[in-house]
Protein backbone atom coordinates (compact mmCIF):
# COMPACT_ATOMS: atom_id res chain seq x y z
CA UNK A 1 0.00 0.00 0.00
CA UNK A 2 1.09 3.19 -0.81
CA UNK A 3 -0.11 6.35 0.74
CA UNK A 4 1.15 9.80 -0.54
CA UNK A 5 0.43 11.92 1.89
CA UNK A 6 2.24 9.84 4.25
CA UNK A 7 5.54 8.96 2.27
CA UNK A 8 7.89 11.24 0.52
CA UNK A 9 9.03 8.73 -1.74
CA UNK A 10 8.23 8.07 -5.62
CA UNK A 11 4.57 6.70 -6.78
CA UNK A 12 5.12 3.40 -7.74
CA UNK A 13 5.26 2.02 -11.43
CA UNK A 14 1.75 0.26 -10.86
CA UNK A 15 -1.07 -0.15 -9.06
CA UNK A 16 -4.00 -2.87 -8.60
CA UNK A 17 -6.49 -0.70 -7.12
CA UNK A 18 -5.63 3.58 -6.96
CA UNK A 19 -8.58 5.38 -4.65
CA UNK A 20 -7.72 9.11 -5.16
CA UNK A 21 -9.68 11.99 -2.86
CA UNK A 22 -10.05 15.37 -3.45
CA UNK A 23 -10.80 18.27 -6.44
CA UNK A 24 -7.34 18.60 -8.66
CA UNK A 25 -6.33 21.89 -8.14
CA UNK A 26 -2.54 22.48 -9.90
CA UNK A 27 -1.34 21.47 -13.34
CA UNK A 28 0.58 18.88 -11.15
CA UNK A 29 -2.35 17.39 -9.92
CA UNK A 30 -3.37 16.90 -13.47
CA UNK A 31 -0.39 15.41 -14.23
CA UNK A 32 -0.28 12.78 -11.66
CA UNK A 33 -3.94 11.77 -12.66
CA UNK A 34 -3.56 10.53 -15.86
CA UNK A 35 -0.36 9.02 -14.81
CA UNK A 36 -2.22 7.72 -12.11
CA UNK A 37 -4.88 6.04 -15.04
CA UNK A 38 -1.84 4.73 -16.88
CA UNK A 39 -0.41 2.52 -14.61
CA UNK A 40 -3.24 1.67 -12.35
CA UNK A 41 -5.56 -1.36 -13.53
CA UNK A 42 -8.60 0.04 -11.33
CA UNK A 43 -9.24 3.30 -9.88
CA UNK A 44 -11.49 4.95 -7.50
CA UNK A 45 -12.92 8.51 -7.07
CA UNK A 46 -13.44 8.81 -3.32
CA UNK A 47 -15.40 11.53 -1.78
CA UNK A 48 -17.60 14.24 -3.77
CA UNK A 49 -14.15 16.75 -3.92
CA UNK A 50 -13.04 13.69 -6.76
CA UNK A 51 -16.34 12.76 -7.61
CA UNK A 52 -18.17 16.42 -8.36
CA UNK A 53 -15.68 18.83 -7.72
CA UNK A 54 -17.03 19.58 -4.36
CA UNK A 55 -16.50 22.51 -2.47
CA UNK A 56 -13.37 23.42 -3.84
CA UNK A 57 -15.18 23.87 -7.69
CA UNK A 58 -17.25 26.59 -5.62
CA UNK A 59 -14.32 29.07 -6.18
CA UNK A 60 -14.61 28.63 -9.71
CA UNK A 61 -17.91 29.89 -10.19
CA UNK A 62 -16.75 33.75 -10.21
CA UNK A 63 -13.25 34.93 -10.99
CA UNK A 64 -10.80 32.82 -9.70
CA UNK A 65 -7.64 34.80 -9.41
CA UNK A 66 -9.73 37.87 -7.46
CA UNK A 67 -10.73 35.31 -5.43
CA UNK A 68 -7.64 33.96 -5.31
CA UNK A 69 -6.41 37.20 -4.22
CA UNK A 70 -9.17 37.91 -1.29
CA UNK A 71 -8.62 34.50 0.75
CA UNK A 72 -5.16 34.72 0.70
CA UNK A 73 -3.73 37.98 -0.39
CA UNK A 74 -1.68 39.25 -2.40
CA UNK A 75 2.06 38.78 -2.82
CA UNK A 76 1.92 35.34 -0.88
CA UNK A 77 3.34 33.03 -2.84
CA UNK A 78 0.75 29.98 -3.87
CA UNK A 79 1.16 26.84 -5.30
CA UNK A 80 2.00 26.62 -8.90
CA UNK A 81 0.41 25.66 -11.59
CA UNK A 82 -2.83 26.56 -9.60
CA UNK A 83 -6.17 26.26 -11.60
CA UNK A 84 -9.75 26.31 -10.92
CA UNK A 85 -10.43 22.91 -9.01
CA UNK A 86 -12.10 20.28 -10.91
CA UNK A 87 -13.03 16.77 -10.00
CA UNK A 88 -10.88 13.63 -11.13
CA UNK A 89 -13.84 12.47 -12.66
CA UNK A 90 -13.39 15.01 -15.50
CA UNK A 91 -9.36 14.65 -15.95
CA UNK A 92 -9.42 10.80 -16.11
CA UNK A 93 -11.81 7.76 -16.80
CA UNK A 94 -12.75 6.00 -13.34
CA UNK A 95 -14.05 2.80 -12.40
CA UNK A 96 -15.89 3.63 -9.49
CA UNK A 97 -17.09 6.17 -7.59
CA UNK A 98 -18.19 7.04 -3.70
CA UNK A 99 -19.40 10.24 -3.91
CA UNK A 100 -20.54 11.77 -0.25
CA UNK A 101 -19.31 14.56 1.65
CA UNK A 102 -18.53 12.85 4.09
CA UNK A 103 -18.10 9.40 2.24
CA UNK A 104 -19.74 6.40 4.12
CA UNK A 105 -16.99 4.03 5.27
CA UNK A 106 -19.38 0.86 4.69
CA UNK A 107 -20.27 2.28 0.99
CA UNK A 108 -16.29 2.37 0.39
CA UNK A 109 -16.01 -1.22 1.54
CA UNK A 110 -18.70 -2.01 -1.26
CA UNK A 111 -17.20 -0.84 -3.62
CA UNK A 112 -14.02 -1.68 -2.64
CA UNK A 113 -14.85 -5.56 -2.63
CA UNK A 114 -16.40 -4.89 -5.92
CA UNK A 115 -13.38 -3.81 -7.51
CA UNK A 116 -11.51 -6.77 -5.69
CA UNK A 117 -14.26 -9.11 -7.43
CA UNK A 118 -14.07 -7.33 -10.89
CA UNK A 119 -18.23 -6.72 -10.48
CA UNK A 120 -18.81 -3.34 -12.32
CA UNK A 121 -19.45 -0.27 -10.39
CA UNK A 122 -23.07 -0.39 -8.81
CA UNK A 123 -23.26 3.40 -7.95
CA UNK A 124 -27.01 4.39 -7.43
CA UNK A 125 -28.61 6.35 -10.23
CA UNK A 126 -32.21 7.47 -8.81
CA UNK A 127 -33.01 10.44 -6.50
CA UNK A 128 -33.26 10.42 -2.95
CA UNK A 129 -37.13 10.73 -2.44
CA UNK A 130 -37.73 6.81 -2.35
CA UNK A 131 -35.56 6.40 0.33
CA UNK A 132 -36.57 9.14 2.05
CA UNK A 133 -40.09 8.30 2.14
CA UNK A 134 -39.14 4.64 3.57
CA UNK A 135 -37.61 6.85 6.34
CA UNK A 136 -40.86 8.47 6.97
CA UNK A 137 -39.13 11.75 7.07
CA UNK A 138 -42.01 14.35 6.64
CA UNK A 139 -40.83 16.45 3.51
CA UNK A 140 -39.02 19.75 3.50
CA UNK A 141 -40.79 20.97 0.38
CA UNK A 142 -43.94 20.18 2.06
CA UNK A 143 -43.09 22.32 4.81
CA UNK A 144 -41.93 25.43 2.18
CA UNK A 145 -38.27 24.31 2.86
CA UNK A 146 -35.80 23.74 0.07
CA UNK A 147 -34.69 20.53 -0.20
CA UNK A 148 -32.16 19.15 -2.89
CA UNK A 149 -33.34 15.43 -2.28
CA UNK A 150 -35.39 15.21 -5.64
CA UNK A 151 -32.20 15.50 -7.69
CA UNK A 152 -29.43 13.83 -5.53
CA UNK A 153 -28.39 11.00 -6.41
CA UNK A 154 -29.84 8.12 -4.17
CA UNK A 155 -27.36 5.87 -1.60
CA UNK A 156 -26.82 7.71 1.85
CA UNK A 157 -30.04 6.76 2.99
CA UNK A 158 -31.64 10.19 2.86
CA UNK A 159 -29.15 10.47 6.14
CA UNK A 160 -29.21 14.19 6.31
CA UNK A 161 -33.37 14.65 6.12
CA UNK A 162 -33.58 12.09 8.76
CA UNK A 163 -31.66 13.82 10.96
CA UNK A 164 -33.72 16.61 10.28
CA UNK A 165 -31.81 18.73 7.55
CA UNK A 166 -32.34 19.06 3.84
CA UNK A 167 -30.86 17.35 1.63
CA UNK A 168 -27.72 19.64 0.29
CA UNK A 169 -26.86 17.81 -2.38
CA UNK A 170 -23.12 16.18 -1.40
CA UNK A 171 -23.54 12.95 -3.32
CA UNK A 172 -23.79 15.10 -6.49
CA UNK A 173 -26.72 15.32 -9.27
CA UNK A 174 -28.93 11.94 -9.98
CA UNK A 175 -28.34 11.44 -13.55
CA UNK A 176 -31.88 10.14 -13.56
CA UNK A 177 -32.58 13.94 -12.23
CA UNK A 178 -35.42 15.96 -14.05
CA UNK A 179 -33.97 19.38 -13.29
CA UNK A 180 -36.69 21.73 -15.19
CA UNK A 181 -39.44 19.45 -13.45
CA UNK A 182 -38.12 19.76 -10.15
CA UNK A 183 -37.33 23.62 -10.70
CA UNK A 184 -41.80 23.13 -11.48
CA UNK A 185 -41.79 21.60 -8.18
CA UNK A 186 -40.07 24.50 -6.40
CA UNK A 187 -42.31 26.91 -7.70
CA UNK A 188 -45.93 24.99 -7.32
CA UNK A 189 -44.73 24.97 -3.48
CA UNK A 190 -43.45 28.85 -3.51
CA UNK A 191 -39.96 28.43 -3.62
CA UNK A 192 -37.91 30.25 -5.68
CA UNK A 193 -36.99 27.99 -9.01
CA UNK A 194 -33.51 29.80 -9.38
CA UNK A 195 -33.13 28.63 -5.83
CA UNK A 196 -32.51 24.93 -6.17
CA UNK A 197 -29.66 25.94 -8.38
CA UNK A 198 -28.08 27.98 -6.28
CA UNK A 199 -27.94 25.70 -3.59
CA UNK A 200 -26.72 23.01 -5.73
CA UNK A 201 -24.11 24.92 -6.60
CA UNK A 202 -22.51 23.90 -2.76
CA UNK A 203 -21.13 20.53 -3.90
CA UNK A 204 -21.73 20.64 -7.56
CA UNK A 205 -20.41 24.12 -9.30
CA UNK A 206 -18.85 22.06 -11.57
CA UNK A 207 -21.54 19.87 -12.68
CA UNK A 208 -20.92 20.74 -16.27
CA UNK A 209 -17.78 19.24 -16.83
CA UNK A 210 -18.53 16.40 -14.68
CA UNK A 211 -21.66 15.40 -16.89
CA UNK B 1 -69.32 -13.09 11.87
CA UNK B 2 -70.33 -11.81 14.99
CA UNK B 3 -70.38 -8.84 16.96
CA UNK B 4 -69.57 -7.23 20.55
CA UNK B 5 -69.89 -4.02 22.06
CA UNK B 6 -66.91 -2.03 23.72
CA UNK B 7 -67.05 1.05 26.16
CA UNK B 8 -64.48 3.60 24.73
CA UNK B 9 -62.59 4.24 28.15
CA UNK B 10 -62.35 0.23 28.28
CA UNK B 11 -60.21 -0.09 25.07
CA UNK B 12 -56.81 0.65 26.50
CA UNK B 13 -57.86 -2.74 28.64
CA UNK B 14 -57.70 -4.48 25.59
CA UNK B 15 -54.40 -2.55 24.54
CA UNK B 16 -52.60 -3.81 27.16
CA UNK B 17 -53.71 -6.81 27.59
CA UNK B 18 -52.52 -7.48 24.02
CA UNK B 19 -49.21 -6.03 24.97
CA UNK B 20 -48.71 -8.94 27.11
CA UNK B 21 -48.48 -11.38 24.23
CA UNK B 22 -47.95 -9.40 21.63
CA UNK B 23 -45.69 -6.69 20.14
CA UNK B 24 -48.80 -4.06 19.22
CA UNK B 25 -48.31 -1.64 16.73
CA UNK B 26 -50.23 1.26 16.50
CA UNK B 27 -50.55 4.85 14.80
CA UNK B 28 -48.63 7.15 17.04
CA UNK B 29 -47.63 11.05 16.15
CA UNK B 30 -44.78 11.70 13.80
CA UNK B 31 -44.81 15.72 13.91
CA UNK B 32 -48.26 17.12 12.61
CA UNK B 33 -48.21 13.69 10.64
CA UNK B 34 -48.78 9.60 11.88
CA UNK B 35 -46.44 7.04 11.39
CA UNK B 36 -47.35 3.14 12.97
CA UNK B 37 -44.63 2.24 15.72
CA UNK B 38 -44.60 -0.28 18.43
CA UNK B 39 -46.45 0.99 21.20
CA UNK B 40 -46.74 0.22 25.10
CA UNK B 41 -48.76 2.52 26.28
CA UNK B 42 -51.75 3.07 24.85
CA UNK B 43 -52.35 6.42 25.44
CA UNK B 44 -49.56 6.87 22.54
CA UNK B 45 -51.62 5.63 20.38
CA UNK B 46 -53.57 8.02 17.79
CA UNK B 47 -56.74 6.64 16.68
CA UNK B 48 -58.28 9.95 15.11
CA UNK B 49 -55.02 9.31 12.54
CA UNK B 50 -56.31 10.17 8.92
CA UNK B 51 -53.54 8.55 7.42
CA UNK B 52 -49.73 7.46 7.59
CA UNK B 53 -46.67 8.01 6.34
CA UNK B 54 -45.98 4.64 5.22
CA UNK B 55 -48.68 1.96 5.03
CA UNK B 56 -48.58 -1.13 7.57
CA UNK B 57 -47.16 -3.40 4.59
CA UNK B 58 -43.75 -3.41 5.45
CA UNK B 59 -44.44 -5.39 8.97
CA UNK B 60 -44.99 -8.52 6.35
CA UNK B 61 -42.62 -6.52 3.63
CA UNK B 62 -40.34 -4.90 4.93
CA UNK B 63 -38.26 -1.88 3.05
CA UNK B 64 -35.21 -3.71 3.47
CA UNK B 65 -34.73 -7.29 4.73
CA UNK B 66 -32.24 -10.55 4.25
CA UNK B 67 -34.02 -13.63 2.81
CA UNK B 68 -30.49 -15.72 3.41
CA UNK B 69 -27.02 -15.87 4.78
CA UNK B 70 -24.94 -17.93 2.18
CA UNK B 71 -21.32 -19.36 1.89
CA UNK B 72 -19.17 -18.86 -0.74
CA UNK B 73 -16.97 -21.26 -1.25
CA UNK B 74 -20.12 -24.14 -1.49
CA UNK B 75 -22.89 -22.12 -2.18
CA UNK B 76 -24.29 -23.64 1.26
CA UNK B 77 -27.20 -21.46 2.40
CA UNK B 78 -26.06 -21.09 6.14
CA UNK B 79 -29.39 -19.42 7.20
CA UNK B 80 -32.82 -18.47 6.02
CA UNK B 81 -35.09 -18.96 9.20
CA UNK B 82 -37.86 -16.16 8.67
CA UNK B 83 -37.95 -14.48 11.83
CA UNK B 84 -41.75 -13.64 13.16
CA UNK B 85 -42.82 -12.25 16.53
CA UNK B 86 -45.87 -12.43 17.10
CA UNK B 87 -47.68 -9.00 16.29
CA UNK B 88 -50.97 -6.65 16.61
CA UNK B 89 -51.80 -4.57 14.22
CA UNK B 90 -54.26 -1.77 15.71
CA UNK B 91 -56.20 0.49 14.40
CA UNK B 92 -55.87 -0.46 10.42
CA UNK B 93 -58.09 1.62 8.40
CA UNK B 94 -60.64 -0.39 5.83
CA UNK B 95 -58.07 0.78 2.82
CA UNK B 96 -54.92 -0.22 4.62
CA UNK B 97 -56.58 -3.50 5.26
CA UNK B 98 -58.32 -3.84 2.01
CA UNK B 99 -54.99 -3.49 0.52
CA UNK B 100 -52.89 -6.41 2.64
CA UNK B 101 -55.79 -8.16 0.75
CA UNK B 102 -54.36 -7.10 -2.62
CA UNK B 103 -50.55 -8.22 -1.34
CA UNK B 104 -51.94 -11.42 -0.54
CA UNK B 105 -52.87 -12.12 -3.73
CA UNK B 106 -49.40 -11.35 -5.02
CA UNK B 107 -47.60 -12.81 -2.41
CA UNK B 108 -49.71 -16.21 -1.85
CA UNK B 109 -50.14 -16.91 -5.46
CA UNK B 110 -48.34 -18.70 -7.62
CA UNK B 111 -45.20 -18.16 -6.08
CA UNK B 112 -45.86 -18.49 -2.33
CA UNK B 113 -43.55 -15.99 0.04
CA UNK B 114 -42.33 -17.42 3.00
CA UNK B 115 -41.04 -14.31 4.40
CA UNK B 116 -44.69 -12.21 3.56
CA UNK B 117 -46.64 -15.30 4.53
CA UNK B 118 -44.74 -16.30 7.80
CA UNK B 119 -45.62 -12.56 8.96
CA UNK B 120 -49.03 -12.61 8.24
CA UNK B 121 -49.81 -15.75 9.83
CA UNK B 122 -48.25 -14.56 12.94
CA UNK B 123 -49.78 -10.88 12.81
CA UNK B 124 -53.43 -10.09 14.22
CA UNK B 125 -55.46 -7.09 12.43
CA UNK B 126 -57.53 -5.02 14.49
CA UNK B 127 -58.94 -2.28 12.01
CA UNK B 128 -60.95 0.64 12.99
CA UNK B 129 -63.81 3.10 11.18
CA UNK B 130 -62.38 6.35 10.06
CA UNK B 131 -63.09 9.93 8.53
CA UNK B 132 -61.87 10.24 5.22
CA UNK B 133 -59.68 13.02 4.60
CA UNK B 134 -58.67 15.68 2.32
CA UNK B 135 -56.94 13.00 0.03
CA UNK B 136 -59.23 10.01 0.66
CA UNK B 137 -60.92 8.32 -2.06
CA UNK B 138 -61.50 5.28 -1.63
CA UNK B 139 -65.15 5.23 -2.04
CA UNK B 140 -63.80 5.12 -5.91
CA UNK B 141 -63.02 1.73 -5.60
CA UNK B 142 -65.67 0.69 -3.31
CA UNK B 143 -62.36 -0.25 -0.72
CA UNK B 144 -63.80 2.02 2.07
CA UNK B 145 -65.64 -1.48 3.46
CA UNK B 146 -63.91 -4.62 4.56
CA UNK B 147 -65.16 -7.63 5.25
CA UNK B 148 -62.54 -10.06 5.85
CA UNK B 149 -58.95 -10.22 6.00
CA UNK B 150 -58.98 -8.70 10.10
CA UNK B 151 -59.41 -10.48 12.96
CA UNK B 152 -61.65 -7.83 14.70
CA UNK B 153 -62.66 -4.48 13.28
CA UNK B 154 -64.10 -1.33 15.03
CA UNK B 155 -66.53 0.96 14.43
CA UNK B 156 -66.65 4.02 16.51
CA UNK B 157 -69.83 4.95 17.56
CA UNK B 158 -68.99 8.24 19.99
CA UNK B 159 -69.01 6.30 23.18
CA UNK B 160 -68.49 3.16 22.22
CA UNK B 161 -67.22 0.55 19.77
CA UNK B 162 -69.24 -1.69 17.82
CA UNK B 163 -66.79 -4.95 17.08
CA UNK B 164 -66.80 -7.05 14.37
CA UNK B 165 -64.93 -10.20 15.25
CA UNK B 166 -64.17 -11.87 11.80
CA UNK B 167 -61.77 -14.66 13.31
CA UNK B 168 -61.88 -16.76 16.45
CA UNK B 169 -58.91 -15.72 17.41
CA UNK B 170 -60.56 -11.85 17.37
CA UNK B 171 -63.66 -12.92 19.41
CA UNK B 172 -61.53 -14.50 21.52
CA UNK B 173 -58.56 -11.50 22.50
CA UNK B 174 -61.65 -9.39 22.97
CA UNK B 175 -63.42 -12.06 26.00
CA UNK B 176 -60.31 -12.30 27.63
CA UNK B 177 -58.17 -8.78 27.69
CA UNK B 178 -61.77 -6.32 27.80
CA UNK B 179 -64.78 -6.10 29.19
CA UNK B 180 -67.79 -6.40 26.27
CA UNK B 181 -71.15 -7.14 26.08
CA UNK B 182 -73.72 -8.72 23.31
CA UNK B 183 -75.24 -6.07 20.81
CA UNK B 184 -78.35 -4.97 21.46
CA UNK B 185 -81.12 -3.51 18.86
CA UNK B 186 -79.92 0.07 19.22
CA UNK B 187 -76.94 -0.31 18.97
CA UNK B 188 -76.88 -1.90 15.34
CA UNK B 189 -79.39 1.04 14.16
CA UNK B 190 -76.27 3.49 15.81
CA UNK B 191 -73.64 1.39 13.43
CA UNK B 192 -75.62 1.65 10.21
CA UNK B 193 -77.00 5.16 10.52
CA UNK B 194 -72.59 5.96 11.15
CA UNK B 195 -71.74 3.71 8.76
CA UNK B 196 -74.14 5.78 6.37
CA UNK B 197 -72.54 8.87 7.33
CA UNK B 198 -69.00 7.67 6.49
CA UNK B 199 -70.44 6.54 3.04
CA UNK B 200 -71.59 10.38 2.68
CA UNK B 201 -68.65 12.07 3.81
CA UNK B 202 -66.18 11.56 0.83
CA UNK B 203 -64.77 14.19 -0.67
CA UNK B 204 -63.65 13.50 -3.92
CA UNK B 205 -65.01 11.47 -7.04
CA UNK B 206 -63.11 10.46 -9.51
CA UNK B 207 -64.80 9.68 -12.98
CA UNK B 208 -63.53 5.73 -13.67
CA UNK B 209 -66.04 5.13 -16.23
CA UNK B 210 -65.05 2.83 -18.32
CA UNK B 211 -61.20 3.10 -16.98
CA UNK B 212 -59.68 -0.09 -19.07
CA UNK B 213 -61.12 0.94 -22.37
CA UNK B 214 -59.18 4.23 -21.52
CA UNK B 215 -55.62 3.38 -21.12
CA UNK B 216 -55.93 1.27 -24.13
CA UNK B 217 -57.66 3.62 -26.46
CA UNK B 218 -55.09 6.31 -25.43
CA UNK B 219 -52.30 4.59 -24.88
CA UNK B 220 -50.24 6.71 -27.05
CA UNK B 221 -52.61 10.06 -25.99
CA UNK B 222 -49.72 13.55 -25.81
CA UNK B 223 -50.86 13.67 -21.71
CA UNK B 224 -48.10 10.71 -20.46
CA UNK B 225 -45.73 13.05 -22.39
CA UNK B 226 -47.26 15.90 -20.29
CA UNK B 227 -47.01 14.04 -17.31
CA UNK B 228 -43.80 12.62 -18.36
CA UNK B 229 -42.12 15.96 -18.60
CA UNK B 230 -43.54 16.31 -14.82
CA UNK B 231 -42.19 13.42 -13.05
CA UNK B 232 -38.89 13.26 -11.00
CA UNK B 233 -38.57 9.12 -10.86
CA UNK B 234 -38.24 9.71 -7.87
CA UNK B 235 -40.12 6.50 -6.56
CA UNK B 236 -41.93 8.31 -3.55
CA UNK B 237 -45.53 6.80 -4.99
CA UNK B 238 -44.39 3.43 -4.86
CA UNK B 239 -42.67 3.13 -1.85
CA UNK B 240 -45.90 4.91 0.34
CA UNK B 241 -48.21 2.71 -1.74
CA UNK B 242 -49.82 0.43 0.57
CA UNK B 243 -50.24 -1.71 -2.80
CA UNK B 244 -47.13 -1.51 -4.72
CA UNK B 245 -45.03 -4.78 -4.18
CA UNK B 246 -42.13 -4.87 -6.53
CA UNK B 247 -38.49 -5.52 -5.17
CA UNK B 248 -35.18 -5.91 -6.11
CA UNK B 249 -32.37 -8.66 -5.02
CA UNK B 250 -29.20 -8.46 -4.52
CA UNK B 251 -26.11 -10.45 -2.94
CA UNK B 252 -24.04 -8.79 -0.38
CA UNK B 253 -20.70 -10.22 0.51
CA UNK B 254 -19.14 -9.60 3.52
CA UNK B 255 -15.59 -7.95 3.03
CA UNK B 256 -13.79 -11.24 3.48
CA UNK B 257 -15.32 -12.43 0.84
CA UNK B 258 -16.35 -15.75 2.66
CA UNK B 259 -19.97 -15.28 2.96
CA UNK B 260 -22.70 -12.87 1.91
CA UNK B 261 -26.30 -12.18 2.59
CA UNK B 262 -29.11 -12.10 -0.35
CA UNK B 263 -31.07 -8.65 0.59
CA UNK B 264 -34.26 -7.90 -1.00
CA UNK B 265 -35.27 -4.14 -1.10
CA UNK B 266 -38.32 -2.21 -2.33
CA UNK B 267 -38.31 -1.56 -6.07
CA UNK B 268 -40.28 1.14 -7.91
CA UNK B 269 -41.14 0.87 -11.57
CA UNK B 270 -40.47 4.71 -11.60
CA UNK B 271 -36.70 3.88 -11.63
CA UNK B 272 -35.32 3.86 -15.00
CA UNK B 273 -33.10 0.25 -14.21
CA UNK B 274 -36.74 -1.13 -13.41
CA UNK B 275 -36.57 -2.47 -16.91
CA UNK B 276 -33.53 -2.27 -17.82
CA UNK B 277 -32.73 -5.58 -19.38
CA UNK B 278 -29.37 -7.81 -20.41
CA UNK B 279 -27.41 -6.13 -23.30
CA UNK B 280 -28.48 -2.18 -21.95
CA UNK B 281 -31.94 -2.59 -23.48
CA UNK B 282 -34.33 -0.85 -21.63
CA UNK B 283 -38.19 -1.42 -22.44
CA UNK B 284 -39.15 1.40 -20.69
CA UNK B 285 -36.76 4.43 -21.63
CA UNK B 286 -38.73 7.31 -21.34
CA UNK B 287 -40.24 9.10 -18.03
CA UNK B 288 -43.43 8.65 -19.71
CA UNK B 289 -43.65 5.53 -20.60
CA UNK B 290 -43.19 4.64 -16.79
CA UNK B 291 -45.76 6.83 -15.39
CA UNK B 292 -48.12 5.21 -18.17
CA UNK B 293 -46.70 1.46 -17.05
CA UNK B 294 -47.73 2.73 -13.08
CA UNK B 295 -51.74 3.33 -14.04
CA UNK B 296 -51.33 0.62 -16.32
CA UNK B 297 -50.25 -2.09 -14.01
CA UNK B 298 -52.50 -0.81 -11.20
CA UNK B 299 -56.05 -0.20 -13.47
CA UNK B 300 -55.38 -2.80 -15.68
CA UNK B 301 -53.06 -5.13 -15.74
CA UNK B 302 -53.38 -6.44 -11.96
CA UNK B 303 -57.66 -5.93 -12.78
CA UNK B 304 -57.46 -8.66 -15.82
CA UNK B 305 -55.29 -10.71 -13.57
CA UNK B 306 -57.33 -10.42 -10.06
CA UNK B 307 -60.48 -8.80 -10.88
CA UNK B 308 -59.35 -5.94 -8.73
CA UNK B 309 -58.08 -2.79 -9.47
CA UNK B 310 -54.19 -2.46 -7.58
CA UNK B 311 -55.09 0.84 -5.34
CA UNK B 312 -57.43 1.24 -2.48
CA UNK B 313 -57.49 5.04 -2.84
CA UNK B 314 -55.57 5.70 0.44
CA UNK B 315 -54.19 8.87 -0.98
CA UNK B 316 -50.59 8.40 -0.09
CA UNK B 317 -49.06 8.86 -3.17
CA UNK B 318 -51.13 12.06 -3.69
CA UNK B 319 -49.74 13.24 -0.67
CA UNK B 320 -45.93 12.27 -1.64
CA UNK B 321 -45.49 13.26 -5.01
CA UNK B 322 -43.25 16.26 -5.08
CA UNK B 323 -45.01 16.99 -8.55
CA UNK B 324 -48.38 16.73 -8.28
CA UNK B 325 -49.34 13.49 -10.04
CA UNK B 326 -51.83 12.14 -8.70
CA UNK B 327 -54.48 9.21 -9.86
CA UNK B 328 -57.06 11.59 -9.92
CA UNK B 329 -55.48 13.82 -11.87
CA UNK B 330 -54.48 10.67 -14.25
CA UNK B 331 -57.73 9.62 -14.28
CA UNK B 332 -59.14 12.75 -14.95
CA UNK B 333 -56.82 13.43 -18.00
CA UNK B 334 -57.32 10.37 -19.27
CA UNK B 335 -61.21 11.10 -19.27
CA UNK B 336 -61.10 14.51 -20.76
CA UNK B 337 -57.56 14.33 -22.73
CA UNK B 338 -56.01 17.41 -20.73
CA UNK B 339 -53.67 17.48 -18.05
CA UNK B 340 -54.34 20.10 -14.93
S1 LIG C 1 -37.39 15.88 2.20
FE1 LIG C 1 -36.06 16.08 0.39
S2 LIG C 1 -35.31 14.00 -0.03
FE2 LIG C 1 -37.09 13.83 1.34
S3 LIG C 1 -38.87 13.51 -0.01
FE3 LIG C 1 -38.70 15.73 0.38
S4 LIG C 1 -37.47 16.52 -1.33
FE4 LIG C 1 -37.17 14.31 -1.28
S1 LIG D 1 -51.86 4.17 -5.90
FE1 LIG D 1 -51.84 5.87 -4.41
S2 LIG D 1 -53.96 6.00 -3.67
FE2 LIG D 1 -53.74 4.02 -4.70
S3 LIG D 1 -53.23 2.59 -3.06
FE3 LIG D 1 -51.28 3.32 -3.93
S4 LIG D 1 -50.70 5.08 -2.66
FE4 LIG D 1 -52.87 4.65 -2.24
S1 LIG E 1 -47.12 0.27 -9.86
FE1 LIG E 1 -44.97 -0.13 -10.31
S2 LIG E 1 -43.93 -0.46 -8.33
FE2 LIG E 1 -46.16 -0.59 -8.01
S3 LIG E 1 -46.62 -2.78 -8.13
FE3 LIG E 1 -46.95 -1.91 -10.18
S4 LIG E 1 -45.01 -2.19 -11.23
FE4 LIG E 1 -44.60 -2.45 -9.06
S1 LIG F 1 -43.75 10.38 -6.78
FE1 LIG F 1 -44.40 11.65 -8.52
S2 LIG F 1 -42.51 12.51 -9.31
FE2 LIG F 1 -41.92 10.78 -8.02
S3 LIG F 1 -41.82 9.01 -9.44
FE3 LIG F 1 -43.88 9.03 -8.58
S4 LIG F 1 -45.10 10.18 -10.09
FE4 LIG F 1 -42.93 10.65 -10.50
Amino acid sequence: MYWQLTSSGHLPDEYDVAVIEGAATTGEHIETLRKVRETAAVVIALGTCAVTGGIPALAGTLDYDARYGVVYGDGIAVARGRQVPVPVTSVIAVDYQVPGCPIDPAEFVKVLSRALMGLKDAIPVDPMCAICKTEENICFLDQGKACLGLVTRTGCGAKCVSLSRPCTGCRGLSPEANLPAARRVYADKGLDPAELDRLFDLYNAAREVVL
Amino acid sequence: MFFRVIDKARLPDLVKGLATEYEVIAPIAKGEQFVYAAVTDPADMRLDYDTTLLPPKRFFFPSEETLMRFRVADNEVLDDEVYAAPRVLFGLHPCDINALLLMDNVFSGKYEDPYYLRRREQTLLIGISCTPSETCFCNVWDTNEVHWGFDVFLTDLGDRYFASCRTVKGAEILDRFVENRQVTDQDTTDFQSVVHGFKNSFKRVADTTQLPVLLDAKFDSPIWDEFGDRCLSCGACSMVCPTCYCFDVEDRLEPDQKSGVRVRTWDSCQFKEFAAVAHGQNFRESRASRVKYRYYHKQWGYLSKFERVLCVGCGRCARACPAGITPENVIAALQTGEVR
